[in-house]
């Protein structure tokens, strides 16, 4: 080849842990596209709920409020286990990395406990008419969601855990904490809609 | 940062970095190497040969349905048969054929005009393509196995609801969409994440080749359309399998929501089909102009505006259901609005061609008939988005005519006119001008023919989907000429095969360049090379290639014996980081299978989807699994 006009980048680092990162934006793409999934759904309930006079359905309970939101706590806690987790995958410190997706594993548990309690105690089920479909597919996919997310989280703190890991999983922890900020913010609109939601468009 | 230095004048150490680039990119040999591939040129060509069995699947199916409408009390196909074929036409052509075709295009060239070696996420890639074959063959499944759709391409219940369409028809549709869909998002993903993050050096965002703007706009589209078509298909079967009340009005549930949701989708499903198609046209028009595109800022301010209008125009679909006035009032605005976007880049293409040096090649002639067809489809279009004409012309013939003249003339000429522009890169061969030249003709005569008297038809009030006609109607030589026409779109596309083939073989080498165009796919061998370019290029201008050979400049410093591209910055593409990308892998297939069997089981079954997430859920831990021993050298 001949001479010519070169860019030299190998003083460039190898890898990079932070939303420079293509795969960050990989991440915000999923998030979007959950974001507008929940959002429309947000809106189908909505139109649902306008749509008939009583609501909930005759013979519905009204969904209790206070375990829902007092669960509200361990989740958002969740997040800073997450953040702590991030920030140490960045200055690759491996003992905040496993304490940070510790109390994120924890909290995120407790908070799941409470909801199961909660679903169980529901007396419609998804079969029962439109609210039970929509209450029922909001926790469903949320809980999938949450379900999935939580457990690569445990993935990853037993990858970390086992101390073979590189630049690679390090960056899977940082970007790990963009979907689980996401699972976390979502759930508080949809908590709002179906346990606040039929209290306050009450019908006389 | 922009230093001038001599590189090593070693022919020796230059032919190392050649063996070394090699030995990196390639895929391993045999079945197992043909699995676990991931590199964009392969995945791509996959799509798009896929995509183009499933567009003659499609022309077929439109040719029964032309045959049994061809005269009146036909009874070459039943009613229940008509119904399965125009189904199968309609959700073949939007979901197994466009998308996934524009889908594949991009995947392809995207990485070659950004002056990069690979998608942002190859594996990814991988697993969306056979995520997308797997809902393909689970659609054609049912159609050989008379499981066929026969509620219409949108599904509208309650006719596709359980009381209306039992079996598994209907279900077999919606799942198809799943698949998709997912597909879909996949390649929408990482194209967001490549044009932003791994661009060549120097290529700021005004310096973007407007295909990639149209395919960051059309990603962005996908992203924000396509939930909304799972949800309106997850609706339609979680209500006939597991009797949710989503769309069923006897417990509270909505039907018209059901058409609201899909249409949310369904119009912007449209641009994201025919944008991709805008940036065909641009550098068709631009290397056979051999001058800049006029209107440059324009152009992508349109694009960018046609996205964010396509999201706000669903309703005209539905202005026969009676939604309140101020409702169709709005949307009948929006609709008209549209007209302007699009009317811009349509003047700025004319300027160019005006101004330029034309060549008149195969594939310029395809744009000038994008153009003369699109223009048709829009001003029936204009038409169409006013409340009281629609209403008078809704659900017939119309209609047909009309989004046949956007989407084959906005869409599939601008696609015939690329695969005569790319297909010297991506064969190494020149095809035919002469034969593309008649190719061109036939389709024209052939597309006008047909849909022209449709508008007729639909005027005369034959409506869409009625398998038979009576003919006291006065219908015949509308029909008889549409059939005709019809049959001439086919010998165009056995025109095109032909030749394809011949030209594979026999065509005349192309070189790198033959159209001496300005971007950097351009640059790379034809074919091009697994890694694409041996030194990645820097963008010095908007017209790479067009800038004097003494002030190309190129990257180097990148390791040549693992997978390393350039990941810069999002606005002004200065390098950031070195980024190493995986090789190839099986996981994308295994997970695609576990996705598989989660999707096809739970038609039959709704336990399916948790065994499905389960083996995902595995599938993804051993994707993502670190390799031994882990790689920390810089």
């Amino acid at each position: 080849m001949i001479t010519q006009n070169m860019i030299n980048v190998e003083h460039l680092e190898p890898s990079d842990i932070s939303s420079q990162s293509p795969l960050w934006w990989g991440q915000v793409c999923i998030v979007a596209i959950e974001a507008t999934m929940f959002s429309i759904l947000m809106a189908a309930y909505f139109y649902v709920r306008l749509s008939v006079d009583v609501w909930p359905p005759p013979g519905d309970q009204f969904p209790h409020t206070l375990l829902p939101s007092i669960a509200l706590l361990p989740l958002i806690l969740s997040a800073f286990g997450s953040y702590w987790a991030s920030q140490a995958a960045k200055k690759n410190d491996r003992t905040g990395m496993l304490l940070g997706m510790g109390l994120n594993i924890i909290l995120a548990t407790v908070f799941f406990v409470m909801r199961i309690i909660e679903w169980h105690s529901l007396n419609f089920n998804w079969q029962t008419d439109a609210q039970g479909s929509y209450v029922w597919a909001f926790l469903g996919l949320h809980s999938f969601d949450y379900v999935a997310d939580l457990a690569f989280t445990i993935v990853l703190f037993f990858i970390v855990l086992s101390g073979r890991y590189a630049e690679k999983q390090r960056l899977g922890v940082h970007v790990d904490s963009v979907v689980w900020y996401f699972i976390v913010a979502i759930w508080i609109p949809i908590y709002v809609v179906i346990y606040w939601g039929p209290q306050i468009v009450e019908t006389q | 940062m922009n230093q001038t230095e001599p590189i090593p004048n070693s022919s020796e150490r230059e032919a190392q970095a050649l063996r070394d680039l090699e030995n990196s990119w390639q895929t391993p040999r045999g079945m197992i190497g043909w699995l676990s591939c991931t590199t964009h040129q392969a995945i791509g060509m996959r799509y798009i040969v896929t995509a183009f069995i499933f567009l003659l699947a499609g022309g077929i199916e439109a040719l029964l349905i032309r045959l049994q409408l061809a005269l009146p009390n036909n009874t070459l196909l039943g009613p229940d048969r008509y119904n399965e074929i125009f189904t199968t036409h309609g959700t073949t052509m939007m979901f197994l054929f466009a998308v996934p075709m524009m889908e594949g295009m991009a995947v392809y060239l995207v990485p070659l005009m950004l002056g990069t070696r690979n998608v942002a996420f190859p594996r990814l890639n991988a697993f969306g393509y056979w995520i997308y074959l797997a809902g393909a063959i689970f659609l054609y499944w049912g159609v050989f196995t008379n499981t066929a759709p026969d509620a219409g391409w949108f599904s509208y219940p309650p006719l596709s609801g359980p009381a209306y369409s039992p079996g598994k028809r209907v279900d077999f549709w919606a799942q198809m969409i799943t698949f998709t869909e997912v597909s879909a998002m996949c390649v929408a993903s990482e194209l967001i994440a490549t044009i932003f993050k791994m661009r060549a050096p120097g290529m700021s965002l005004n310096r973007i080749p407007l295909y990639c703007w149209s395919m960051l706009v059309q990603s962005f589209m996908v992203i924000f359309a396509m939930p909304a078509v799972m949800i309106a298909s997850s609706y339609l079967l979680s209500d006939r399998t597991v009797g949710t009340h989503f769309v069923n009005p006897a417990e509270g549930g909505d039907p018209l929501l059901y058409q609201h949701v899909f249409w949310l989708f369904g119009h912007p499903e449209v641009y994201i089909i025919f944008i991709p198609a805008l940036g065909f046209v641009s550098s068709i028009v631009t290397a056979n102009s051999r001058r800049e595109i006029f209107g440059y800022p324009g152009m992508v301010l349109s694009i960018v505006a046609t996205g964010f209008i396509a999201f706000g125009l669903w309703v005209h679909h539905m202005f026969a259901t009676g939604l309140p006035q101020i409702g169709e009032a709005y949307f009948t605005a929006a609709s008209m609005m549209i007209a302007v976007t699009s009317g811009v880049q349509i003047f700025c293409w004319i300027a160019t061609l005006w101004t330029g040096r034309l060549r008149m090649t195969a594939a310029l002639h395809f744009v000038f008939g994008f153009i003369a067809i699109f223009v048709l489809g829009g001003l029936t279009g204009v038409i169409l988005a006013s409340v009281s004409l629609d209403v008078q012309v809704h659900d017939t013939f119309f209609v047909v005519a009309h989004f046949h003249y956007v989407l084959i003339g906005g869409a599939l000429f601008p696609l015939f006119g690329a695969f005569y522009h790319w297909f010297p890169k991506i064969t190494g061969r020149l095809m035919n001008e002469a034969v593309g030249k008649l190719n061109f003709w036939i389709l024209f005569i052939g597309f006008n023919l047909t849909f022209f008297p449709m508008h007729i038809l639909g005027l005369k009030g034959m409506t869409r989907r009625i398998y038979t006609y009576g003919s006291e109607m006065g219908w015949e030589l509308g029909n008889i000429l549409a059939t005709i026409g019809a049959f001439i779109i086919a010998a165009g596309g056995v025109v095109f095969l032909i030749n394809i083939f011949l030209s594979r073989n026999r065509g005349e080498i192309a070189g790198d360049n033959p159209w001496d165009a300005d971007s950097f796919e351009w640059a790379a061998a034809s074919p091009p090379k697994s890694y694409n370019f041996e030194y990645l290029p820097v963008a010095t201008s908007r017209y790479p290639l067009w800038v004097a050979a003494s002030e190309r400049t190129f990257v180097t410093g990148l390791r040549n014996d693992r997978r390393e591209v350039l990941v810069t910055t999002l606005m002004d593409a200065e390098p950031h980081h070195r980024l190493v990308l995986p090789r190839s892998s099986l996981w994308p297939l295994l997970t695609a299978l576990a996705v598989t069997i989660g999707f096809i089981g739970s038609v039959f079954n709704a336990w399916y989807i948790t065994y499905g997430s389960i083996l995902t859920g595995l599938a993804f831990v051993g994707w993502f699994w670190p390799r031994l021993p882990v790689e920390t050298k810089p």
